[in-house]
């Protein structure tokens, strides 16, 4: 029968419930069979089958339980209650009139609530009633009934403990009598219209008397106990039951520690209330050991956010009992908060986690050691077929102490949590450090109690503590099925053993003559023994058992079996009658009992067996009890503290739940970060809590949107920090690895690791009964923050200048890094693509990028004008004047220190660099322009370029004519005579320009932006050349070229190149060897390979950027060529009527030349060198070079100058001669060094073709047809924009 | 003082109490396996939704990068003399 469902199950582990997701919430899904811990699943009504006679016990029992339950409730209903009255509406003075009408409502509503009230006070009649009478009935000296049992007990004990909770609440509520006497106002106001109120009325005046007088519950609980006056003996029972359960401490999980000791100060008063003698109770129990207990537990959790006190309790019902007023030694117990400080400071040390959490650490870690290799132990158990009995034993009996162990740990830490709120909830923190001082200084209770009261090492300890609980706790719930037999085996051998062994040898030897005793060990044996459990054995396991019997032992089998909770009912019954003889009134304890007449050996192997039992319990429940245990939702509810602090909900920074996962966000400790989510399931336990144990909807709705604002808020931060570490990660590595080595405080650029990865690969968090992908969610903000990253980067760069680029291209080397780092442990979008996307070039017939029309309107509008070139170290710099056209730029937005570089320290570093570069354009930028662009938009760049040229040609013709005809009609060579100052008064008779200075400025700012045009593409042809270069040498060897003289490129091989024939060759290796299962992939890549072939073998031979701009520019002068060139008409070089812009540029050069050399460093500034490289060039690409050197005015000066040093190199007048010219002659000399290097450059990368001309040779005759160096050749019919038809 | 105990017919007792073990036996059989069952439903839905959670990952990855080819294509497509030489 058992096995094809064994079977069954068994083939279900062959499915593969991998998934690679690391344990880091607690247990979330809960499957058990079990209705609750310690409670019998069918309420004891097995017990008569063992025909003990316990009928009548187990019907008070279960009465007992009934009660509890029903307390329970209605606790929950007083802790819940919220004022009704604070949301009453008040009439305006309009409505005065239905003044009536609301009175009527506002009665309806309350009444519901008061009905609830109402029936708690009847309830609590009538409980204590029945619990007075219960305990009367089985404390009679003279017994006619069985009982009470242990079970029954602890009943009782639950059921005080519900009465005295109640009246607590009752007395902590300030709310309910105040609605209460809100609603009888309106009672009066409404009954005046009804008939028969009377009994309305007096019920109602009765509700008030209880609602209005503190211990009321307790006090009706006192008068109903002592109406017959023989309750001392149960209360003292009670008494020595609680005080030996607390000392030995051994079976208890933490809720019954703490309602054990919630409930003995109340039974101490009880007990010495009464008309008897008093002291009779410290005859059983020393009052040193009760003071003892209440000393070493100064504050015991009761709810969430209200502790009691023994002291407290002790000290305020002395009020009420007078006889208990004469116990001066109890009364002087100080309260918490009556503490001297050095008690306080003694009890705050035991109190706080943090003093202890280096010892839970290392517990943690020893026990999930031990708990995982003895599971692993049991796997191996069951894999192995026949196993060996002791091992197998052994194995079990291993698996069994580590739960048991591990519920006691559990039971412990969350004891710890518990106690530490009670005595943070005692000890509200005085003197508030106000880290944010513009807040209003005056906090509410329950900030002083929870926001403030915990400092970040106490929170700190108290998520690792929650952490701990939570990740035992799901490891026990999950091994829940496999270890479930191993424990029940255990615990039927460890009964059995008892039952079968050890009460057979007490009952041969120790009881021989005791015929009661022996009867009742033999009644222990009836009602639990299993006699067959070997009945289906192996032969050689019958030798074994054999064996046993030879031994005087009975040997048994363990069957996966666990005793019921009825048998573990009956048997500690059965246990407690023996040691206490079925005398109640035994002085002495329950076990401590040395007058008793058994032996002290047998006695304790009762007690250890007998404690042993309560434990049992526990472990049948197994799944309910790790719930319990780790059960930490009470950290989130603060009823108390709302009622007092009246609000309707306090902020989520005083949510204890809510500090504790923004404490490990903040801290960036990395042993935390993978703690983040456990906190989160503070707030499933507590839902948890609301939904099923207070039964609240409210409650529930209030977590579901504290939770919903906390995780947004959690998934923000979460990612921010992501991409802050990641980000500085990326930054560090990009850092200037010499610089690193050479600075001393280098550890403050280092990036302390965290591990991300474990977080980032949870797809599945549990939150509320919900699902929640984190990884997913974390992706897509994650796709986001790098667009808004890169967005923000672009309106940076825009509110720059063209020198940022340098500083752009290092912030987007960062950011691609950080997307390289992020990529390995997220699955976001490419780079490339978001960069397209920000760009705004997806389009595929679009070759503009949102980068690439920046750079050039940034250089139309501001780099061009403003900008000067230096020649000597190829730097354009800013003009130091205000710019002549002013520039509107967006401000620079704001951004977090993530955007830029992570962290500040890193962001000084990498800026101090950046900064070094934002002064000037220059290669460096170049290459930088180059690299971001990349070959899709950079020839775009060059094509606007270009047609700056051409249109600032066409702008300039029309202005050179105006100067042109400002020109007199001849000008012949300068005169020698004159020397340079007559040569200089000659030339500005000449040339009379004034009127036209603005024009002429004008043309000196084209022929400037020409120049830097110009000068901007050879850089641009540098760097271009260089990448080119390096691009060959990676590819060469790959496509078999090997580079010759001159730029020669010989093929290494005919036909194939190496990366073709090499997947080739490995493609039919690869199809050939039948093994391979994918050939066809192999196909592919030698497919791509071809195409990589033709790609790469196309972009070979690119050419220069320089000479294809030289030729444009040429192309674009042939239009004018007639007007700025005249052909001579004699044929021969026309020197004085020349008008051919040799000529106007030489007239344009001396006047600027001649002004800077009067203002110096002056009108330099204003023009730069790339004057000189725009004249030039367009005086180059005229052919008019030979002219130009000859006929150029400044030239002309500076040889009659050189000839004057010659002529009077002796003379001493020769300093006052030249007075005055230095500076001019100087600068003249500058401009022809300057001019010279153009025109050389310009002859390298422009030869000019030769043509034909007239000469005269040096005899005076003509020589026609004289071949010399003209205009560019190729590119005559380039596309000119415009002139495209 | 009366004592406790004493159950009125140990043998009947006994024997039920054996019978009792013997179906408890089947009965806790049964209900461990059932829970296993559950347990194993428990796994196999957590499993079972990672596993989708990791394909919707890479679904949304390739949607978005569809995306942008349609766009490519579509800004290509819009020109179509573009392409005629």
């Amino acid at each position: 029968m058992a096995v094809p469902v064994e079977e069954a199950i068994a083939a279900l582990s062959t499915f593969s419930l991998e998934d690679d997701q690391p344990e880091l919430q607690g247990p979330g899904v809960w499957v058990s069979t079990e209705r609750g811990a310690t409670e019998s699943p069918i309420e004891y009504s097995d017990v008569s089958a063992y025909r003990l006679s316990l009928a009548e016990d187990t019907k008070a029992l279960n009465q007992l339980n009934a009660l509890i339950h029903e307390g329970k409730e209605m606790a929950s209903v007083l802790y819940t209650y919220r004022s009704c009255v604070k949301a009453l509406p008040q009439l305006p003075e309009s409505m005065k009139q239905s003044q009536a009408d609301l009175y009527l409502e506002t009665y309806q509503v309350l009444d519901l609530e008061m009905s609830r009230l109402r029936e708690i006070q009847r309830w609590q009649a009538s409980a204590a009633s029945k619990l007075a009478a219960d305990m009367q009935r089985f404390s009679r000296p003279e017994r006619r009934i069985n009982g009470p049992s242990v079970t029954h007990l602890w009943s009782m004990l639950k059921l005080l403990d519900v009465l005295v909770q109640l009246d607590h609440l009752k007395n902590a509520k300030a709310s309910i009598p105040n609605d209460f006497s809100w609603y009888k106002r309106t009672f009066t106001q409404v009954s005046i219209q009804w008939q028969d109120s009377d009994s309305m009325r007096e019920e109602l005046d009765d509700l008030q008397i209880f609602l209005s007088t503190r211990w009321a519950i307790l006090l009706n609980l006192h008068v109903e106990m002592f109406r017959v006056n023989n309750v001392e003996d149960i209360l003292q029972i009670l008494i020595v039951f609680a005080v030996e359960s607390l000392e030995l401490d051994f079976a208890l999980l933490y809720p019954e520690r703490h309602v054990l000791l919630r409930i003995l100060p109340v039974l101490v008063v009880l007990a010495t209330s009464s008309e008897k003698d008093s002291e009779s109770l410290y005859k059983r129990v020393k009052i040193n050991r009760l003071i003892n207990i209440f000393k070493s537990d100064p504050v015991i959790p009761a709810f969430p956010d209200l502790h009691l006190s023994p002291a407290a309790i002790l000290k305020e019902l002395s009020i009420y009992f007078q006889k208990f007023a004469a116990q001066a030694r109890l009364l002087t117990l100080p309260a918490p908060h009556e503490l001297p400080p050095r008690e306080a400071q003694e009890y705050q040390r035991h109190y706080l986690i943090i003093n202890h959490i280096g010892a839970i650490r290392a517990e943690h870690d020893d026990f999930t050691i031990r708990f995982a290799s003895s599971m692993n132990q049991l796997l191996l158990l069951k894999s192995t077929e026949n196993p060996d009995i002791e091992w197998c034993k052994d194995v079990k009996g291993n698996m069994y102490d580590m739960v048991v162990e591990g519920f006691q740990l559990l039971s412990r830490w969350t004891a710890r949590i518990w106690e530490q709120c009670a005595w943070k909830f005692s000890r509200p923190c005085k003197d508030v450090i106000s880290l944010e001082s513009h807040e209003t200084s005056s906090f509410s209770d329950y900030e002083k109690v929870v926001r403030h009261n915990y400092s970040a090492e106490e929170r700190k300890a108290l998520v690792e503590l929650v952490s701990y609980i939570k990740s035992i706790g799901s490891m026990m719930q999950q091994c829940d099925t496999l270890v479930a037999d191993a424990l029940w085996e255990t615990i039927h051998a460890e009964v059995q053993d008892f039952v079968q062994n050890t009460l057979a040898t007490m009952l041969r030897t120790t009881f021989r003559k005791k015929k009661e005793i022996s009867r009742i060990l033999s009644d222990m044996r009836t009602l639990s023994a299993d006699w067959m459990a070997n009945r289906s054995k192996s032969e050689s396991e019958a030798q074994s058992m054999q064996r046993g019997e030879e031994s005087k032992v009975n040997f048994f089998f363990p069957r996966p079996v666990a005793p019921t909770a009825t048998q573990v009912h009956c048997l500690q019954f059965l246990i407690y009658e023996v040691v206490s003889g079925g005398n109640l009134r035994k002085p002495g304890g329950l076990f401590g009992n040395s007058a008793s007449e058994i032996p002290i050996n047998d006695l304790k192997q009762l007690e250890t067996f007998f404690y042993k039992l309560s434990f049992f319990l526990h472990i049948f429940d197994y799944t309910a009890t790790v719930a319990t245990l780790t059960d930490l939702g009470f950290l989130w509810f603060r009823e108390f503290y709302l009622e007092t602090s009246r609000v309707i909900q306090f902020p989520i920074e005083c949510s204890l739940p809510w500090m504790l996962v923004d404490y490990v966000l903040e801290s960036q400790n990395a042993g935390l970060i993978e703690s983040a989510l456990f906190p989160l399931d503070i707030y499933n336990d507590s839902a948890q809590h609301a939904l099923v144990t207070l039964k609240q909807r409210f409650l529930y709705d209030e977590i579901e949107a504290e939770v919903d604002h906390c995780f947004d808020i959690f998934v923000s931060k979460l990612c921010d920090s992501i991409f802050t570490h990641y980000k500085s990660w990326a930054a560090r590595e990009m850092l200037d690895s010499s610089f690193l080595f050479a600075i001393d405080n280098g550890e403050k650029y280092s990036v302390q690791p965290i591990r991300f990865n474990a977080l980032l690969k949870i797809t599945r968090v549990k939150l509320l009964g919900r699902t929640i992908d984190l990884r997913s969610l974390v992706a897509q903000r994650m796709n986001k923050i790098f667009r808004e990253n890169l967005e923000f980067l672009f309106d940076r760069f825009e509110s720059q200048d063209l020198c940022a680029i340098l500083e752009l291209e290092k912030l987007m080397d960062v950011l691609k890094v950080t997307h390289e780092l992020l990529s390995k442990d997220l699955l976001i979008d490419s780079f490339s693509l978001m960069l397209n996307e920000m760009q705004e070039n997806l389009s595929l017939v679009s070759f503009s990028s949102r980068l690439a029309s920046q750079i050039w309107s940034e250089m139309q509008n501001d780099f061009l004008p403003n900008f000067i070139l230096c020649n000597t170290t190829q730097r354009f710099v800013r003009l130091s004047k205000v710019p002549s056209v002013p520039v509107q730029k967006p401000s620079v937005p704001h951004a977090k220190p993530n955007f830029y570089f992570g962290t500040q320290d890193l962001n000084s570093a990498h800026q101090s660099f950046a900064r070094l570069h934002s002064g000037f354009f220059g290669m460096t930028h170049m290459f930088s322009i180059a690299r971001l662009l990349g070959s899709r938009s950079l020839p775009w760049l060059i094509r606007a370029l270009l047609d700056h040229i051409s249109n600032k040609i066409a702008v300039l013709e029309p202005m050179i004519s105006g100067l042109q005809e400002a020109l007199p009609r001849s000008i012949g060579l300068l005169p020698f005579d004159g020397g340079v100052a007559g040569c200089m008064r000659s030339i500005n008779e000449n040339l009379n320009w004034e009127a036209k200075s603005e024009l002429r400025l004008e043309v000196l700012h084209g022929i400037k932006e020409i120049g830097s045009v110009l000068y901007l593409i050879s850089l641009l042809d540098i760097v271009l050349r260089e990448l080119d270069i390096t691009h060959f040498m990676q590819t060469a060897p790959w496509l078999g070229i090997i580079p010759g003289v001159d730029g020669q490129i010989f093929h290494s091989q005919d036909g194939e190149s190496p990366i073709v024939s090499l997947f080739k060759s490995a493609t039919s290796a690869a199809v050939s060897n039948p093994g391979n299962p994918n050939g066809m992939s192999y196909y592919t890549m030698s497919k791509q390979a071809e195409a990589a072939d033709l790609l790469y073998r196309s972009n070979l031979n690119t050419g220069s950027v320089l000479e294809y701009a030289l030729a444009f520019t040429s192309a674009a002068l042939d239009k004018y060529c007639s007007k700025w060139s005249a052909a001579p008409k004699t044929g021969f070089v026309d020197i004085t009527t020349s008008k051919d812009f040799y000529r106007i540029y030489s007239g344009l050069q001396i006047g600027y030349l001649e002004e800077s050399a009067q203002s110096p460093s002056n009108n330099h500034e204003l023009l730069g060198d790339s004057v000189a490289w725009g004249g030039c060039t367009i005086v180059y690409l005229l052919g008019q070079q030979l002219q130009f050197e000859l006929f150029d005015f400044s030239y002309q000066v500076l040889n009659i100058s050189e000839a004057e040093d010659g002529t009077f190199v002796q003379t001493q007048k020769n300093s006052q001669y030249m007075q005055g010219w230095e500076s001019l002659i100087e600068a003249m000399k500058k401009a022809r060094r300057l001019n010279n290097h153009v025109f050389s450059m310009l002859k390298a990368r422009c030869p000019l073709e030769d043509k034909t001309a007239c000469a005269i040779k040096q005899s005076g005759a003509p020589l026609h047809r004289v071949k010399f160096e003209n205009t560019v050749s190729a590119f005559e019919t380039l596309p000119q924009k415009g002139a495209v038809n | 003082m009366a004592r406790a105990g004493g159950i009125t017919n140990a043998v009947n007792v006994g024997i039920a109490v054996q019978a009792d073990w013997e179906n408890r036996e089947f009965i806790s059989h049964i209900s461990i396996n059932i829970r296993r069952l559950f347990d194993f439903l428990v796994h196999f839905e957590a499993t079972t939704k990672s596993k989708l959670a990791s394909l919707n990952e890479k679904l949304d990855t390739l949607e978005r990068r569809l995306e942008m080819l349609e766009v490519q294509v579509s800004t290509a497509s819009a020109n179509p003399s573009l392409f005629t030489t």
